[in-house]
């Protein structure tokens, strides 16, 4: 009932119909260095980008700067790191006390140091959030100038759950101090490859 | 009490004032670095604004299509055409799946709708989880910002404020300790709670998906650990299509906080297995804003926040002095469409400066919006007598030549030879912590005369 009745006062009150506008892409493009600003623009939102040579090192890395890390959580086949393993049946609460993930990035965005993540990257949803830290892997030729260009690569996915993560999780809550660690991962590190 | 007596109530702690004004326009001055960083920044704008126009005159088959992919993707959609239909609409979900505790992310409108104290009645325990929130929560306050709640709080008004709530030791309100202290407080929270609430960014007609922005994870950590999720939205947080989310998440940040994105913006498409998701589409409201011609792009807005933070007067006030849920230039706008009688002294805080409307990221034009209310307003409430005298008086003099040149000379001959303690009656509300500027002999006129005669 109170759908009729609110469509109904929309349809008495909206303005006569208002064209949507044409979005011309060419105004936002930039001959620019898309790795470069990705590395600098994760940096400034207080995340850590690293170029690695090849995806083998990627164990080795993440040893050297997680040394206290024990149980991981590992959603990438190139790395045998995980000692906690997860399937769809897992529940979401015993992921708790996880130190580490690794997540697969599907893509990243230069112009604000975002990695788009999909649920099927890591299977249970709380994971990228819960985790103690947080590191994603992403192939350089994934980085996108800007947003546009992400939603264009991404229109045609299976829309469950996904998102865009641009650092670690963080607040200025108290009289604007920054702060990294909020209620999500406390640190990320995304991996350049 | 009328806006400007709550403001001078702020103003009685000067330091703190200075403070909240300063710290209010640093994040202005980020806004603008991070928006000059943009190639195409006002083509963003421009986009935005037209979007949104399209979106409020085609909102009714938008609103249609939305839920008819909602509905596809397994959601559950609810209408509520005022607050009290949402919050039972809300207490009967939980009812239904025997909820007792559950944790909320920020939503203005759940603010709106007054639904923590409607939930509490009913026995349900509802714990905001975004940490500025959960501040103003513990101190039994309302946000005094949109995107900034606590802005008013000092960290050693926090520290006491966690020593009584969440057992923290003293720490002269040391941010770090007292985040770290709030986020164990809160993951327990999280692991507990039998529901999630958010609010919605934005909810996008041709998939019937929705995007909530956090920098905490907040929303995300409630959501994916709860059996049931609720997320609340005004109707106007449609767009058309996800592509446009390109526009709107690239505007959003940086006019919020400067940051070129938050942390993390969540597209929730379809409930995770063995979970229930449900979405409250409100009214309360919006449609008779939708029917003023004048004030209809007031539901333009994505609520960054950024007119409070340029606002000379939000900065000096404070958002308390509004006493409405969305404080601010474009709560003063909104407000009154609500109830002009309650808010009918907000249009008149503010300088009509126009700095909001320059700063907003969908273009709504709120100076002139705020201009628009006075004169509505000046018609159908009443005006305090002074007021009325005063500016009566002025309009008989202003259109007058004779009696306009004799004001001007007592004028000037008064403020040179009464005492002080005359010329800064209470009348002379300008001159209350400012000293009136050096009076000169002739007026304009003269001068102008004078100097004609000279070259």
């Amino acid at each position: 009932m109170s759908r009729t009745s609110i469509l109904n006062a929309v349809k008495k009150n909206k303005p006569e119909l208002l064209p949507l506008p044409e979005i011309n892409l060419n105004v936002f493009s930039e001959d620019i260095d898309l790795v470069k600003t990705f590395i600098e623009n994760v940096q400034f939102v207080g995340g850590r980008a690293i170029l690695l040579d090849s995806i083998k090192d990627i164990d080795a890395e993440i040893k050297n700067l997680y040394p206290h890390a024990v149980k991981m959580v590992s959603c990438i086949k190139e790395s045998s790191l995980g000692s906690i393993s997860i399937s769809k049946n897992t529940e979401p609460h015993e992921l708790e006390t996880i130190d580490l993930a690794i997540v697969k990035g599907e893509l990243a965005v230069a112009e604000n140091g975002a990695v788009w993540i999909a649920e099927n990257n890591f299977t249970i949803r709380v994971l990228p959030f819960i985790t103690n830290d947080l590191v994603l892997v992403v192939n350089k030729e994934d980085i996108h100038l800007h947003m546009h260009s992400a939603y264009e690569s991404i229109s045609k996915r299976d829309r469950t759950f996904g998102l865009f993560i641009s650092g670690p999780s963080k607040t200025a809550d108290i009289e604007q101090c920054l702060v990294i660690g909020a209620q999500g991962a406390i640190s990320l590190t995304v991996f350049i490859i | 009490m009328a806006h400007a007596d709550e403001a001078a109530i702020f103003n009685k702690d000067e330091e703190k004032v200075d403070w909240h004004d300063k710290a209010l326009w640093f994040v202005r001055q980020k806004r603008d670095k991070s928006a000059h960083n943009v190639k195409g920044w006002e083509t963003l704008r421009n986009l935005a604004s037209a979007i949104k126009a399209n979106v409020m005159s085609n909102l009714d088959n938008y609103l249609i299509q939305f839920e008819e992919n909602a509905q596809k993707n397994g959601i559950t959609v609810h209408w509520a055409v005022d607050a009290d239909e949402h919050n039972k609409i809300v207490h009967s979900i939980l009812q239904q799946t025997n909820v007792k505790k559950v944790v909320k992310s920020k939503s203005m409108l759940t603010e709106e709708c007054h639904l923590n104290p409607y939930l509490e009645a009913h026995g349900i325990e509802v714990v905001d989880t975004d940490l500025g929130e959960r501040i103003v929560q513990l101190a039994k306050e309302p946000p005094s910002h949109i995107v900034l709640p606590a802005i008013h709080k000092t960290k050693e008004e926090v520290d006491v404020l966690f020593q009584k709530h969440l057992g923290t030791k003293p720490s002269h309100g040391d941010p770090q300790y007292l985040t770290n202290e709030a986020r164990k407080h809160l993951r327990d929270k999280f692991l507990k709670a039998d529901a999630a609430i958010t609010g919605v960014n934005f909810a996008i007609a041709n998939t019937g998906g929705i995007v909530v922005c956090t920098n905490e994870g907040n929303a995300d950590m409630g959501a994916h650990l709860a059996k049931v999720h609720i997320a609340c939205m005004g109707m106007e947080k449609l767009i058309p299509e996800e592509k446009h989310l390109g526009i709107f998440l690239r505007l959003l940040a940086r006019s919020a906080t400067g940051q070129p994105i938050t942390t993390y913006s969540s597209h929730f498409n379809k409930p995770a297995s063995g979970t229930e998701m449900h979405i409250i589409i409100v009214d309360n409201g919006r449609t008779e804003q939708l029917s003023r011609e004048d004030f209809r792009a007031s539901l333009h807005c994505i609520r960054c926040g950024a007119c409070m933070n340029t606002c000379p007067i939000y900065r000096r006030s404070g958002g308390h002095s509004y006493k409405a849920t969305i404080p601010g230039p474009i709560g003063s706008i909104l407000s009154p469409g609500k109830d002009l009688t309650k808010h009918s002294d907000l249009p008149f805080a503010s300088t009509l400066c126009g700095s909001c409307s320059d700063v907003c990221p969908v273009k709504i034009n709120i100076h002139e919006q705020l201009y628009k209310w006075r004169q509505i307003i000046t018609k159908n409430v009443p005006q305090p007598v002074v007021k009325k005298t005063i500016l009566k008086m002025a309009g008989r003099v202003l259109a007058n030549t004779k009696l306009y040149d004799f004001a001007g000379k007592s004028a000037r001959f008064m403020l040179k030879y009464a005492p002080r303690w005359v010329v800064y009656s209470k009348l002379n509300t300008w001159g209350k912590a400012r000293d009136l500027p050096e009076i000169k002999d002739g007026n304009f006129d003269q001068w102008y005369k004078k100097r004609q005669r000279h070259e």
